[in-house]
C-alpha cells in the first residue's frame, strides 16, 4: 500500500495537471485500501500510506491539494502530522476522519487549520462531498 | 444487587404494593428505551455491511462493547422491574457474550455443530464450517442459481472433533508453529509424520456412520461414483492453494473413509505447509472441511478462464473443451478444443481451434474412472455447440461478477445436455494493462456522463450494458441478458431478473428495502433514489454504472469495469467485513419468535436480539398485570378507553398524552398524545375496518375468536390486554385483535432525528401459506412507507426514522388502516393473487383516506 503503483506518478515532483491530488494516511490499511480505488475511480490521483514517516516524507517531496488523515495512530499523532503538513505546504487542505472524536481533539484540529473533521464510521458519499467543496473553493473545478 | 425497599415491598407481596407506579413505570420506559437502542446499534452495523461506509477494526470492537454493556444493562433492568434475578437470562448473556468475543480474537465459532453439511445449506455464511471452496459452491447452486453436483460437505468442525480425539490436533498446531518459526526446517519430515498419522486415525464413530450413510444416500440406487474434494480454510480464498490440497474422484460409497481421510491429510502436503510459511499464515489452525460431490457422467467437461491469459487478447475468456470427464483437460493431458469468446454479450466466438480427440475418461461402472478410445467420426468434431459456448459464457460472466474477480471454472455439460458448474476458483493471473491505477482516474474524468453524483448506494461496483426502462407492472420474463435495469421505484420483483442484469438504476427507492438486500445478496451494482434515471437513460443506449459514486457514463467504459475485476482486496473478503459478520451472526438474528411458545426462554436465546425481544416481552408482560392486579398502584395513571372501535384498551398516559381533568373513562378525544391520535384516525378511516367480513361488535367479534381459538388462547387474561403507554410524544401499543398481535413503538420528539417509529406485526392460528402471504403483504405495505422491513417467519418488523413529523404521522395514519385491514384478512388469503389483490385494494383505500386526511 505504501508504494506507488508503476505509472504512478510515484517520482515525479510534480503532479501531472489536471486532476486533484489526495494523500490518504491511516494506520487501518482497510481504510487506505478502500478510499484509494474509490478515489481514483471519481477521477482524482491518490497516494495511500498506512505510516506517518513516510507519508511525511512524501509531503516533503511533493504538493498535494487534499491531504485526509487518520488521528490516532500508532508511531506519530495525526495532530502532529497535521501540524507538520501545514508547516510545510500551507496551502494543502487536510481532512481528518477519526473514531475518536471528541470535541477537544475537533477544536485542536480546526486551530491547527484542518479543513473538515470527519467521524469514523463514515459513508464514502461524504468524504467525497468534503473533497469535492475544498475543489469548489479552490477553483479546482469549473 | 440493591433494589429499592419500596420495589421491594411491592414486588414481594400481591396486596397493595405501596410503591407507585411512576416508579416501576421509569424503570419500563427505561427498558423500552434501551430495547430501541440496542436495535437501532444492532441495525447500524448491519448497515456496514452495505459497502457503503468506511469503518475499521477499531468500529468492530467499540459497538461490539457498547451493545454487550447496552445488553447487560437491559437484563438488569428487568431483573429490577420483575425483581428477580434472571440467572438464566445473565447466563445466555454471558454465553452470546463470549461467542462474540472469540469471533473478535479470531477464534471462529463454529455456528453449525453438524458434521455433514447438504450443499443445497451452504453458502459463504457458513465458509468456515464448509471451507471456502464447498461454500464457493454453495453460492453458485443456492445464491445464483445454477446447477451444481449434487453433495454434501463433512464440516471443518468434524475434522476438528476427528483430530481432537485422535490426540493430532494439538500435535498438528504445535508442529505447524514450529515449523514456521524455524522457518521452514524440517518441512519433508514434518509433512509425512502429520500425514501418516491422519491417513491411520480412528475416526469417531459417529462421524464415520453419518459420513457413511450420508455417501450411500448420494450415490443412490444407481451407485454413482463420487467426488471427493478438499475444502481447506483458505483454500480458494484470500489465498488460493490452488492444486495443492487432494481430491479423489469416481470413489465408490463404501470406499468414502479411505477418500476422506486422504483429503484430510493433503492438509499437511509439503507443498501446502510451505506456501502457508511462504504467505505467513502460520497463526491460523489449519482446518479441512470436505465436498463429497456426485460424480456428473460428463459427455463433454473443460475449464474456462475468465480473462485470456493470452497476449493481446483482453476482451476474451478461454474456453478449453474435450470429450469425457474433465480431469485430463485440467491435468494438460488430454488433447483440447479451444475458443475463445468475447467477454461482453453477446459473447461472439472469436476464434476456435479443434482438436482430434483420440482418447476420453469415462466413469468406470466398477469404480473408478477409465480411459476409452473416442468414436472415429467424433474425433475432429468441435465438442461444444454455438449454443452451449454462449450458455457457459453468460453463466461465467454471472459469476465472475458475483466473486468479483477472474474466475477459473470447470464445468461439464451432462448426458441430458445441462451446464453444470463443478468449481470457480479466483485466476491467478491479473489481466493485462489493468495495473495502471491512472487509467481508471483518466478514464472517469474523460467519459461523457449522464447522470452525475445522484442517488444513494445500495450496492456499490461498476456495470456496463445497454438501458432497459422496466415499467410498473411489466411482465420481466423477456428481460434482456447483460441490460441495466431503470425504473422509477424500486422493486423486490426485479429480484427475479437480478441474475440477467448488470445493474439496476431506479428514480425512487431506499437502499434499506428488500431490493437492496437481494442486489447485496447477488452483488449486483444497485443505484437508488436517482430521481432523474427513467427521463434521462434512454432504452437501449450503452451506458456504464459507477454504483459507489452514483456516475453514469455514456457509453462502455471499458477501463472502469475491468478496474472492478483487479481490486487488490475484494471488501467482502477483507478481516473486517467476514469479522463484523461473524459478530453479527451472534447479534442479529432473531430467533425467538412466538411468546406463547414453550421455546420462549432465556435458554433458548441465540442471539443479542433475542434476549432484546424476550426483555421486552417479559416487560410489557410485568406491566399488563400490574395494570391488572393492582389497580390501585396505576390510580390516575391507567384509564379505560373508549373507542369506537371495539378495541378494549387501556392507557397509562405517563406526561400529558391524556387531556388535563380526564376522568377515569377516557374518550377519543381527551387524547393528546399525537402518534396513538393518528393511529387510530387510521383504524377508523373509511374502508379500513368496516370491510371486515364478521360484524365488529365486540360480542359477535369475541365468538369468532373463541371459535378459533384453542380455550387456552381464549381465556380472558390472554385476550384483550391492549394496552397503550402514552405521553404526548410517545406512543407504546400493545395490541392483539383477533388473530393478530401488533406492537407500535413510536416518539416524535422535538428534533427530526429522534423520530422513529418500530412496528412488529404477528399473526397466529393459520395454515402456513397463508401466513407468509399475509407477512409478504404486510412488508410490501410497510416497503411502500419506506420501512426498513424485516420479515422472519409470520412475524414482520419494520422501522423507519428520522423523517419529518407530519410524514411519521402520515406513516401512523397508514399502520391504523393496516391493523384494521389486515384484522379478518387471513381467511381470504387463499391464493398469492389474493394477497396481490388485497395488497392494491389495501394501497388504494389507504392512499384515498389519507387525501382525505389532508
Amino acid at each position: 500500500m505504501n508504494d506507488p503503483a508503476p505509472g504512478d506518478a510515484g517520482t515525479a515532483a510534480t503532479p501531472p495537471p489536471g486532476k486533484t491530488s489526495i494523500l490518504i494516511l491511516d494506520d487501518e490499511p482497510i481504510v487506505c485500501k478502500r478510499l484509494k480505488p474509490f478515489f481514483q475511480k471519481a477521477g482524482y490521483e491518490v497516494e495511500a500510506f498506512t505510516q506517518p514517516p513516510q507519508a511525511l516524507a512524501r509531503v516533503g517531496e511533493r504538493s498535494f491539494d487534499v491531504v485526509i488523515t487518520d488521528l490516532k495512530m500508532q508511531g506519530l499523532d495525526g495532530l502532529a502530522f497535521l501540524g507538520k503538513v501545514k508547516a510545510l505546504r500551507p496551502q494543502t487542505d487536510v481532512i481528518v476522519v477519526t473514531g475518536f472524536a471528541t470535541m477537544e481533539t475537533a477544536r485542536e484540529s480546526f486551530r491547527k487549520g484542518v479543513y473538515d473533521f470527519v467521524a469514523k464510521p463514515f459513508k464514502l458519499t461524504k468524504i467525497l462531498d468534503a473533497v469535492r467543496r475544498i475543489e469548489k473553493e479552490r477553483g479546482l473545478v469549473p | 444487587m440493591v433494589l429499592p425497599a419500596c420495589i421491594r415491598r411491592l414486588l414481594g407481596r400481591d396486596s397493595a404494593p405501596p410503591v407507585p407506579f411512576s416508579v416501576l413505570f421509569k424503570k419500563f420506559k427505561s427498558i423500552l428505551e434501551r430495547n430501541n437502542a440496542i436495535l437501532e446499534l444492532i441495525g447500524d452495523m448491519g448497515d456496514k455491511l452495505g459497502g457503503d461506509y468506511i469503518y475499521d477494526r477499531q468500529y468492530i470492537l467499540d459497538s461490539s462493547e457498547r451493545l454487550g454493556d447496552q445488553v447487560f444493562k437491559l437484563v438488569s433492568d428487568l431483573s429490577l422491574l420483575c425483581q428477580r434475578k434472571n440467572a438464566a437470562l445473565f447466563a445466555a448473556f454471558e454465553r452470546i457474550q463470549r461467542k462474540i468475543q472469540e469471533e473478535l480474537a479470531g477464534r471462529r465459532t463454529l455456528s453449525r455443530t453438524d458434521h455433514i453439511l447438504p450443499l443445497a445449506e451452504l453458502t459463504h455464511d457458513l465458509a468456515d464450517e464448509g471451507g471456502n471452496k464447498m461454500a464457493g459452491l454453495g453460492d453458485v447452486r443456492n445464491i445464483l442459481g445454477f446447477a451444481v453436483p449434487e453433495g454434501f460437505v463433512v464440516t471443518a468442525g468434524a475434522y476438528f472433533e476427528a483430530m481432537e480425539q485422535a490426540g493430532l490436533r494439538r500435535q498438528a498446531a504445535e508442529a505447524t508453529r514450529a515449523f514456521c518459526r524455524e522457518g521452514g526446517a524440517g518441512l519433508a519430515e514434518t509433512s509425512q509424520r502429520l500425514r501418516r498419522a491422519i491417513l491411520d486415525m480412528p475416526l469417531p464413530r459417529p462421524l464415520a456412520k453419518a459420513v457413511e450413510q450420508a455417501a450411500r444416500k448420494l450415490s443412490g440406487p444407481g451407485r454413482a461414483l463420487l467426488a471427493v474434494r478438499s475444502s481447506a480454510w483458505g483454500e480458494d480464498g484470500e489465498s488460493s492453494f490452488a492444486g495443492m490440497h487432494e481430491s479423489v474422484l469416481g470413489v465408490a460409497p463404501g470406499d468414502i473413509l479411505a477418500a476422506y481421510r486422504r483429503v484430510l491429510a493433503s492438509l499437511f502436503d509439503e507443498q501446502a505447509l510451505g506456501y502457508r510459511l511462504h504467505r505467513d499464515q502460520c497463526d491460523e489452525e489449519p482446518a479441512m472441511a470436505v465436498g463429497v460431490l456426485r460424480m456428473v457422467d460428463a459427455v463433454v467437461s473443460g475449464g474456462l478462464y475468465t480473462y485470456a491469459p493470452l497476449g493481446g487478447q483482453d476482451q476474451a475468456m478461454v474456453v478449453s473443451a474435450a470429450w469425457g470427464l474433465g480431469k485430463p483437460i485440467v491435468d494438460g493431458t488430454a488433447e483440447t478444443d479451444t475458443f475463445l469468446l468475447g467477454r461482453t454479450p453477446p459473447h461472439a466466438l472469436l476464434s476456435s481451434e479443434i482438436a482430434y480427440k483420440t482418447t476420453r475418461l469415462v466413469l468406470d461402472p466398477a469404480g473408478g474412472t477409465r480411459t476409452e478410445a473416442v468414436e472415429q467420426d467424433r474425433r475432429d468434431v468441435p465438442s461444444l455447440t454455438g449454443e452451449q459456448l454462449a450458455d457457459l459464457a453468460r453463466t461465467a460472466m454471472n459469476l465472475e461478477r458475483f466473486f468479483k474477480r477472474p474466475l477459473d471454472v470447470e464445468w461439464a455439460i451432462d448426458a441430458a445436455g445441462a451446464l453444470v458448474v463443478l468449481q470457480a476458483r479466483p485466476l491467478a493471473i491479473r489481466p493485462r494493462a489493468c495495473s495502471l491505477d491512472l487509467d481508471a482516474a483518466a478514464a472517469a474524468k474523460d467519459a461523457p456522463t449522464l447522470v452525475s453524483g445522484k442517488g444513494v448506494t445500495a450496492m456499490g461496483g461498476v456495470a456496463s450494458g445497454p438501458v432497459r426502462v422496466v415499467a410498473e407492472g411489466e411482465d420481466l420474463a423477456d428481460f434482456p441478458y447483460g441490460a441495466i435495469l431503470v425504473a422509477r421505484h424500486s422493486s423486490p420483483r426485479f429480484a427475479k431478473v437480478m441474475p440477467r442484469c448488470r445493474g439496476i438504476v431506479t428514480d425512487v427507492g431506499s437502499a434499506t428495502g428488500h431490493m437492496a438486500t437481494i442486489a447485496r445478496e447477488l452483488r449486483v451494482p444497485t443505484l437508488v433514489g436517482v430521481g432523474v434515471a427513467t427521463r434521462v437513460l434512454e432504452p437501449g443506449r450503452v451506458v456504464t454504472l459507477d454504483a459507489d459514486h452514483g456516475v453514469i457514463y455514456d457509453g462502455a467504459v471499458a477501463t472502469l469495469c475491468r478496474d472492478e475485476l483487479v481490486r487488490e482486496d475484494v471488501f467482502e473478503e477483507s478481516w473486517e467485513y467476514r469479522t463484523l459478520k461473524r459478530v453479527l451472526r451472534h447479534v442479529s438474528p432473531l430467533t425467538l419468535l412466538d411468546p406463547k411458545s414453550e421455546a420462549f426462554r432465556p435458554e433458548a436465546c441465540q442471539t443479542f436480539h433475542d434476549i432484546a425481544r424476550y426483555v421486552h416481552q417479559r416487560a410489557v408482560d410485568k406491566l399488563l398485570s400490574l395494570a391488572e392486579t393492582h389497580h390501585e398502584i396505576t390510580r390516575g395513571a391507567a384509564r379505560k378507553l373508549a373507542t369506537a372501535l371495539p378495541l378494549g384498551l387501556t392507557v397509562i398516559d405517563v406526561d400529558g398524552g391524556l387531556a388535563p381533568g380526564t376522568g377515569q373513562e377516557a374518550r377519543e378525544e381527551d387524547i393528546l398524545c399525537r402518534p396513538l391520535r393518528a393511529i387510530l384516525d387510521g383504524m377508523g378511516a373509511a374502508g379500513m375496518w368496516e370491510t371486515s367480513p364478521v360484524p365488529v361488535d365486540m360480542g359477535s367479534f369475541m365468538s369468532s375468536v373463541t371459535r378459533t381459538f384453542g380455550a387456552d388462547l381464549a381465556h380472558p387474561t390472554r385476550l384483550g390486554r391492549n394496552l397503550a403507554v402514552v405521553s404526548k410524544e410517545y406512543l407504546n401499543l400493545h395490541l392483539r385483535l383477533g388473530y393478530h398481535f401488533t406492537v407500535a413503538d413510536a416518539y416524535l420528539g422535538g428534533s427530526i432525528n429522534d423520530n422513529a417509529i418500530y412496528f412488529r406485526f404477528m399473526g397466529g392460528v393459520t395454515d402456513l401459506a397463508r401466513r407468509s402471504r399475509r407477512a409478504w403483504l404486510v412488508a410490501a405495505v410497510l416497503e411502500q412507507f419506506d420501512f426498513v422491513v424485516e420479515t422472519k417467519g409470520d412475524m414482520v418488523i419494520g422501522r423507519v426514522k428520522k423523517h419529518p413529523k407530519r410524514a411519521m404521522l402520515d406513516k401512523l395514519f397508514m399502520l391504523g388502516g393496516l391493523i384494521g385491514y389486515t384484522r379478518q384478512l387471513d381467511a381470504r388469503l387463499d391464493s398469492d393473487e389474493a394477497g396481490k389483490r388485497h395488497l392494491d385494494a389495501f394501497l388504494r383505500r389507504i392512499n384515498a383516506a389519507r387525501e382525505t386526511r389532508q
